[in-house]
């Protein structure tokens, strides 16, 4: 048996990861792309028109599902997944796993994930058929931008925990990019049935430390809101202002 | 409309004031009542250092001298950490004093706004920073 020398040995394991990395790192246009992956904290963000700094822009249909919402009816207080984006706007950190074809989600929220499909797929054309509380995703680069496209989101997901609802036709673009050591997320909603155009939030990821964790995070397990919740509708003075039409 | 921004307004004042931006997946209002803030304090029983979030129990004298057990709910653990505070940072058998929110099912449960220990320490609100731990 060859046994190398530890120095040889190292020179050939650095040697061959930086064969390897550009390989893994390079995206067509063969420029390098950032990784994502790590260990990230959330800007806890329960009411995104308070990131808005409005409502969003309703339609009449919007406007009275916002005006009549009974937060009691939380779909996460019956442990139903959160959404893509509500997963990232709730106080619970999550990891990133970057890999060239996939890059996947991991939320300590529900201890639920998400995959990212980066290999140039569509989504799938009876994808309606297939809602999931967590949506459909397909990624590329722009740049060093990632750029994701979700649809197929269940539509009895809120989007936050105020209470802003949307439809089965709701397409969310998720744009992430590297911001320092921090990764700034812009997140778009797109939902002809309950918003006459689309509009943005934009939050920030900032990294944990090497000795962070994911906590467990089963929701039937100490679930003792489920049963003091009251009904509780806050809305019900809202007042809708017709925006101009699309 | 705008009164009810107003309160909502002053909510989350309260709520960050008090250094505890840790209100977890469900609606507070759903839950608990702002209108009734609450004092308690007695001696904690059990810590519960889990997600979504955790409870700690105190045996409380009530006014006829019995003893009550009260639960108290809190933010995250992992916003806790982040915050300086440890499983072990409430210890069975303190004697704290705990202002909160009172349930609105009329159940033994109310939302932390504080916790102070007997000595006049801060536990499990904002930052550990400068109230060390135990």
């Amino acid at each position: 048996m060859i046994r190398l020398s530890r120095r040889a040995g190292a020179c050939a394991a650095i040697l061959s990861v930086a064969v390897l990395l550009p390989a893994v790192a390079t995206g067509q246009t063969g420029e390098p792309k950032p990784d994502l992956s790590g260990f990230w904290i959330n800007q806890y963000t329960p009411d995104l028109s308070r990131v808005l700094g409005g409502q969003p822009p309703f339609t009449a249909a919007g406007a009275e599902r916002w005006r009549t919402v009974d937060t009691a009816k939380d779909p996460t207080g019956r442990c139903w997944p959160p959404g893509p984006t509500r997963a990232f706007t709730a106080p619970f950190p999550f990891l990133l796993v970057q890999q060239p074809k996939t890059i996947a989600l991991l939320y300590e929220y529900f201890t639920i994930w998400r995959v990212i499909y980066m290999d140039g797929r569509p989504h799938p054309a009876d994808i309606a058929e297939y809602p999931d509380f967590m949506g459909h995703s397909i990624g590329r680069w722009e740049g060093a931008v990632l750029v994701v496209d979700t649809v197929g989101i269940d539509e009895r997901s809120w989007l936050d925990t105020a209470g802003h609802e949307h439809s089965d036709k709701l397409h969310v673009v998720e744009r992430f990019e590297k911001d320092g050591g921090n990764i700034k997320w812009t997140a778009t909603f797109d939902d002809p049935v309950f918003f006459t155009k689309p509009w943005s939030i934009t939050r920030t990821f900032t990294p944990g430390k090497a000795d962070d964790r994911i906590m467990p995070y089963t929701c039937t397990d100490n679930n003792k809101d489920v049963d003091q919740v009251r009904p509780n509708q806050p809305n019900l003075n809202y007042t809708f202002v017709p925006e101009a039409p699309r | 409309m705008r009164s009810t921004v107003a309160v909502v307004a002053v909510t989350f004042a309260l709520m960050f004031a008090a250094g505890d931006a840790l209100r977890a997946h469900h609606s507070f209002a759903a839950e608990y009542d702002r209108t009734k803030p609450i004092t308690l304090t007695g001696t904690v029983t059990k810590v519960e250092w889990q997600n979504p979030h955790i409870y700690f129990y105190l045996d409380i004298k009530n006014a006829d001298g019995a003893v009550e057990n009260w639960a108290i709910e809190g933010g995250a653990p992992n916003a806790l950490y982040r915050a300086g505070w440890r499983k072990d940072s409430l210890q069975a058998g303190s004697a704290v004093t705990v202002e909160g929110w009172l349930a609105k099912s009329g159940a033994k449960l109310a939302n932390m706004r504080s916790v102070v220990l007997a000595d006049g320490r801060r536990v499990l609100g904002g930052s550990s920073a400068g109230d060390q731990p135990n």
